[in-house]
């Protein structure tokens, strides 16, 4: 098989050529939202507006119309501008303060299996047109398709903030971080160096598709991510925390910067004295809250929809089928108030919903974009996601999480001889097809006859997820899903992610530390 | 729309010039023109197809050594000037710090790099389809255990980077990549299991043909059909190639000059001392022919080199942006890296532990009962404390011979150690990522398994 009709050599250096009119296009428009004072004004604006002037209803017909000239069973053009701050405490001192503006949008048609996706640096008509009919030219042989007439779809949002925290003042966020690094400092003083990185986003999306929706959106983003380093002769050791969320204003006060800035530096300081990991197969609990990360490995991944509808995730077909202990029931819910993963809408204009993924150890269901379900001959779950328009969507996840069980989570150290308690974890990563995965954790515990002793330094842990997730023994009654600091990658995509647990009990996982 | 004419070099001198004018001491431009198509097969079906064009510019400006950021893919005129006013004042409220200073001496870009391939700029998106079926063929047909691949990609990309400040003037090139990328599944009953080989290259004709990357990607799935843990021991362990590569990569932050300078690297404090052993030898290498880190100049004007930053063992330098150069009192080493979204950060450029003199047959041959590393995965590296673990995969040892594959266990070592163990090391460098070591072997780690 080849294309029918060539992508045309001219048809990039178009492409190409759109650069120097997009730097020449001169005086009108311009960001209004930047005119006044700052964002707030931006967001009392309206959400999207500047989009939504630009890609109007008719507009939007009208890309969508050239996206489907040849044929397909979608087509979708997704426009995004965000507008995001970062700024770098280091040494003491605010290094440097970024603002980004990106903004642009793409345009995409599957038929099938078969994807065709192409994007423009810019929001131009024009330039949307020829990206309608770079991505069209996947399809072939097929008869053009007539999109419905997009309509405007209002979507209930899962949490409504008053007033976002990217929205307060520069001034708010630097004074932030100087009061967390004089925290993380003046805790102890081996404490030889802090850095906190802060990164905030409004993000206004569009979103067209061919079968009649027009969504607009606005999310608002906040991250502030606390590493000091402690050291002690030639020792050195980093601690980590964080904070943020999709919060108002109002969580920073309530959620004490400083006091998660010193929890930072409390775990430096015990790793320099911190014992080395264990080595092979031991009972292993792992704590609340981000060792969810867990969960998200060893079992999230492999339910997303492009592995399941291609046959290599070890989960294909298990619908309905018990694949883990009965204890667990596992969640994936991008309605989640405040959280990481949360959205209205997800990035081809599905609403975001609670999906239970396993209930008494039985999967229940996959998480879905559009075109895997339709694979499937099933109903996307609203977990379509992309990282910029630069991306299509893909299947991912939102916050993910292992529900609330019934044990006290201190008995579930009981009866434990010897054995490995993960108190703060780092990143994982997984093989769908084979299942074998593992995760980082930062500082550990030894347990031994039922209790939790000296602490240890970090180590991988690693499993098969279909035996792990085999061998929870029990799960605590503390459930915490984490919304400060996830991020997860998938075929380059990076996207913000809230991952959960209570406490866990495994009766064996392989710990990678170096003593035996 | 206005069409008057103008070029990106106008466009960015004018941005600079308004900074300036606007209160800026120093400023600078960076601006990234990409363009780039991949096309991916599944099963012979065209699976996706992509084709596209980036530009963005960053702008870099600092008032009385204080430093603000700004980057848009939103060129119109009045939306940048109104983004370089918002950035000046944001700079104001940063601390003023007296390494904040840009590169302040022009030199000739290096040139003969032949990081630009007129075939590749000349590639059309379909002539992608074809290669990319062929990786996909010639991995199912190695074996009836492969029916099927998910992640089999044929792609390029050709890029412009166009760099100001207010000392350097204007300067310019351009670099080509294309990739070949095939990850095979092998299935035995209920069993599967991927098996990934990739290639990069400036030049086309240097990749590997579709041929030997579909034909290896299906021999590295099939390898790991069987695997199992072994129990936990200490042992020789052999990293092949291309995990090396990856354990290099890990490795990279503890020579990045900030790193060192905030306490973050457990080298800080180590200079000229052993580190690793004398087998061992690392380089930077910003100006390697056809390298896929090799530019001109870095992310910030400053010349690229080549740095040995491990001389035999013994640590010889870190690296540097202009600004951590300046903090240590050392001259830059040209790893600024960055794309236009984001400020120099000191990167890798060709980043790789040099050839030695060993056979990796004989590396194997010489090692009674021990651990031969395939591949790598997860987050093991801890650059402050200077240790390592992590999950991999690979064949076990015994009477210097492979017997049986192994997956399911972990490998953990104190860095500063492990590389002092280092035994010996293969003479098979090859440079398919911009990390890239030989075959090395580990004297002794320890072995988690069951």
């Amino acid at each position: 098989m080849s294309l029918e009709s060539p992508i045309s050599r001219r048809d990039f250096i178009r492409n190409g050529a759109l650069l120097s009119t997009a730097i020449l296009a001169g005086s009108a428009g311009g960001i209004p939202w930047l005119k006044g004072a700052g964002v707030a004004e931006a967001a009392l604006m309206g959400i999207g507006q500047e989009l939504r002037d630009v890609l109007n209803l008719e507009t939007v017909n009208r890309i969508l119309i050239e996206a489907l000239a040849r044929g397909g069973d979608f087509a979708d053009l997704f426009a995004e501008q965000r507008f995001r701050t970062s700024i770098v405490l280091d040494d003491g001192k605010i290094d440097s303060v970024t603002y980004g503006y990106p903004r642009g949008a793409g345009v995409r048609v599957f038929r099938r299996r078969q994807t065709g996706y192409a994007f423009s640096d810019d929001i131009a008509y024009s330039s949307l047109l020829d990206a309608a009919r770079v991505a069209s030219s996947v399809v072939q042989n097929q008869s053009p398709v007539r999109p419905l007439d997009v309509t405007p779809r209002r979507l209930p949002p899962p949490f409504t903030l008053a007033a976002p925290a990217p929205l307060m003042g520069e001034p708010m966020k630097f004074d932030l971080l100087r009061r967390m690094d004089a925290a993380a400092r003046s805790a102890d003083p081996r404490i030889v160096s802090v850095r906190i990185d802060y990164v905030d986003e409004v993000r206004d999306v569009l979103i067209g598709t061919s079968d009649g929706a027009y969504v607009i959106d606005q999310q608002f983003l906040v991250s502030i991510v606390c590493v000091p380093t402690a050291a002690q002769g030639s020792e050195r050791r980093s601690g980590f925390s964080s904070l943020g969320g999709r919060v108002d204003q109002d969580y920073f006060p309530r959620r004490d910067p400083e006091a998660v800035a010193r929890e930072a530096a409390r775990q430096a300081i015990m790793l320099l004295t911190a014992g080395p990991a264990p080595a092979g197969a031991m009972p292993v609990v792992i704590g609340p809250g981000w060792g969810g990360v867990l969960i998200h490995e060893s079992f999230g991944h492999a339910s997303e929809g492009d592995g399941i509808s291609r046959g290599t995730s070890f989960l294909s077909g298990r619908i309905g089928t018990k694949i883990a202990s009965p204890l667990l029931r596992v969640i994936d819910d991008a309605r989640w108030a405040n959280g990481r993963g949360s959205y209205t809408v997800d990035d081809e204009g599905t609403p975001g919903q609670r999906t239970v993924l396993i209930d008494g150890g039985v999967l229940q269901s996959y998480l879905l974009d559009r075109q895997s379900a339709g694979l499937l001959s099933m109903r996307s779950t609203g977990n379509g996601r992309r990282m910029t328009y630069r991306q299509w969507p893909i299947p991912r996840m939102t916050n993910t999480y292992i529900d609330r069980g019934v044990s006290d989570p201190s008995s579930l150290l009981n009866g434990i001889t010897k054995g490995f308690y993960a108190a703060e974890m780092g990143g994982g990563s997984v093989d769908t097809t084979s299942g074998n995965f593992n995760f980082a954790v930062r500082l550990g515990h030894l347990i031994e006859n039922g209790q939790i002793t000296k602490p240890v330094r970090g180590a991988i842990l690693i499993g098969n997820s279909l035996e792990t997730m085999g061998k929870i023994e029990g799960i605590g009654n503390d459930l915490v899903v984490e919304q400060t600091r996830g991020t997860c990658g998938k075929d380059g995509q990076m996207v913000p992610v809230g991952v959960g647990q209570p406490t866990v009990r495994f009766s064996s996982i392989t710990v990678g530390g170096t003593a035996i | 729309m206005a069409q008057t004419s103008t070029t990106v070099q106008e466009t960015l001198e004018r941005v600079r010039t308004l900074a300036e004018r606007s209160g800026a001491a120093e400023a600078e431009t960076y601006f990234e023109f990409i363009t780039l198509a991949e096309a991916r097969v599944r099963e012979r079906e065209v699976e996706l197809i992509q084709q596209s064009a980036i530009t963005g510019l960053g702008l870099r400006v600092l008032r009385d050594r204080k430093m603000g950021f700004l980057y848009t893919t939103d060129l119109r005129r009045n939306v940048i000037d109104e983004l370089v006013l918002r950035t000046l004042a944001l700079a104001d409220q940063a601390t003023p710090r007296d390494e904040n200073k840009l590169p302040d001496q022009a030199f000739p870009p290096q040139g003969n790099l032949e990081i630009f391939d007129d075939a590749i700029a000349a590639m059309r998106p379909e002539q992608l389809i074809p290669l990319a079926r062929s990786l996909e063929d010639n991995a199912v047909a190695r074996d009836q255990k492969i029916q099927t691949t998910i992640d089999t990609r044929a792609g390029y990309a050709i890029g412009e980077v166009h760099f100001s400040n207010t000392f350097i003037p204007y300067q310019v090139f351009r670099s080509t990549v294309a990739w070949l990328t095939c990850t095979a599944v092998a299935t035995d009953g209920s069993q599967k299991r991927e098996g990934t080989y990739s290639d990069r290259k400036r030049v086309f004709l240097d990749l590997n043909t579709p041929e030997r990357i579909g034909r290896k990607a299906a021999e590295r799935a099939l390898a790991r059909l069987g695997a199992k843990p072994v129990p936990s021991t200490k042992a020789p362990v052999i990293f092949e190639a291309e995990a090396a590569g990856a354990f290099v990569g890990g490795l990279f932050g503890a020579f990045n000059g900030l790193n060192v300078i905030e306490q973050r690297s457990f080298l800080a404090g180590r200079m000229g001392q052993q580190i690793a052993s004398p087998l061992v030898s690392i380089v930077d290498d910003g100006i390697q022919r056809r390298g896929l880190g090799s530019r001109p100049f870095d992310g910030e004007g400053s010349q690229t080199r080549r740095t040995v930053v491990v001389d035999r063992g013994v640590l010889a330098r870190f690296l540097h942006t202009a600004s951590t150069a300046r903090r240590h009192n050392v001259q830059p080493t040209g790893n600024a890296a960055r794309g236009y979204d984001s400020l120099p950060t000191v990167g890798p450029t060709n980043f790789y532990i040099d050839s030695g003199s060993s056979k990796p047959d004989a590396m194997i041959q010489e090692v009674p009962r021990g651990l031969y590393v395939t591949g790598t995965a997860g987050f093991g590296f801890d650059i402050a404390a200077g240790e390592y673990s992590q999950q991999v995969e690979g064949h076990w040892i015994e009477g210097g011979k492979l017997v049986r594959p192994v997956e399911g266990v972990t490998v953990a070592g104190k860095r500063g150690d492990m590389l002092l163990g280092i035994d010996s090391v293969g003479r098979d460098l090859e440079f398919r990522t911009t990390f890239a070591a030989p075959t090395i072997r580990f004297k002794e780690l320890t072995i988690g398994g069951v």
